[in-house]
């Protein structure tokens, strides 16, 4: 992915010509999509949060003035539209036992398949990123998925680079130790 | 980090797959261009008839009162202030070596030149913040 087509595909979109905004669309939506979906916890909202911020970019663009890739000012829009939504609903706090069960039962059945192991790993972090506030899942999924240092994720999110350190080591604990309660109950399963 | 905290991260990376991302879902990229392509059309449609045509209405205005208050100004007469400002016009005259044009075309170059500023101004300030 070069950066230098995103500036390309820019300019062409502030000439007035819509459909090159669609590549831009095209190259980023995964990411925006992934970013959405881990914040917001499920498909649905993540859509409508995606979609709302390549509108919002779009509307945006002239003021895009290119201090930072366009990845980075897409994903800080992808970033506050998801904090905003889930800021305004009522957060539900799972406990342990709501664990998939198909995926407690994987456990003992098919734990040669890997894809089904794979299946059942993505199932669990899903699960511990439930547990923790949105703020954390955004900082989680920008560090482990999109691989993003802490600079990065700083102009991202606008928290403060030693703040991202802070953040990202109790939102790990937690998750590690959710991720520790699950695989033990399963252990202890009869 | 101290052992606690490798132990964690190790954790982590393990039930973690960073190439395990959700994808947006098919047909994303078309939805998108499609509520784009809406919202502009009805930001065009909303917009009413002066704001779509804010400048040669101004214009006009602009226009039609000047040309009344020519109307509506009696010539010759003193006092007003729209005969203190005619005066300085009054004498004007326009002259080509080796054309004699007639006096009005004078004020009509005049007032060609000065609204032609005026539309330029305007176009200035009305789209300002509009895309190039």
């Amino acid at each position: 992915m070069d950066p230098e087509d995103d500036i390309y595909y820019i300019g062409q979109v502030l000439e007035g010509k819509i459909n090159a905004f669609a590549y831009l669309v095209d190259k980023h939506k995964d990411k925006a999509f992934n970013l959405a979906f881990r914040i917001c916890g499920n498909r649905e909202e993540a859509e409508e949060v995606a979609q709302d911020a390549f509108l919002k970019a779009y509307r945006s663009l002239k003021d895009f003035r290119q201090k930072s890739s366009f990845a980075t000012w897409l994903f800080r829009i992808v970033y506050n539209t998801a904090i905003s939504l889930v800021r305004t609903r009522k957060n539900r706090v799972l406990s342990v036992e709501e664990f998939p069960a198909d995926a407690v039962d994987f456990l003992g059945l098919n734990v040669s398949d890997e894809d089904a192991a794979d299946d059942y790993r993505n199932s669990l972090i899903n699960f511990a990123l439930q547990k923790i506030s949105g703020e954390e899942r955004g900082l989680i999924t920008l560090y482990y998925y999109d691989d993003l240092d802490t600079e990065e994720i700083s102009k991202i999110t606008g928290i403060s680079r030693s703040n991202i350190k802070v953040r990202l080591f109790r939102a790990r604990q937690k998750m590690a130790g959710i991720i520790r309660k699950v695989e033990m109950k399963n252990v202890f399963l009869p | 980090m101290n052992n606690r905290e490798m132990n964690d991260e190790d954790l982590l990376r393990k039930f973690l797959n960073p190439e395990k991302i959700e994808r947006a879902p098919g047909g994303f990229t078309t939805k998108t261009l499609t509520r784009i392509r809406i919202e502009n059309r009805s930001s065009v449609e909303h917009d009413g008839f002066f704001a779509r045509n804010r400048v040669p209405v101004i214009s006009a205005v602009i226009i039609a009162g000047l040309i009344i208050a020519a109307i509506l100004i009696p010539a010759g007469e003193t006092g007003s202030l729209g005969s203190e400002v005619w005066k300085y016009f009054r004498d004007i005259e326009l002259k080509l070596p080796g054309l004699n044009l007639p006096k009005w075309a004078s004020y009509a170059m005049i007032g060609i030149f000065v609204m032609g500023f005026f539309d330029r101004a305007l176009s200035g300030i009305f789209h300002k913040g509009k895309n190039p």
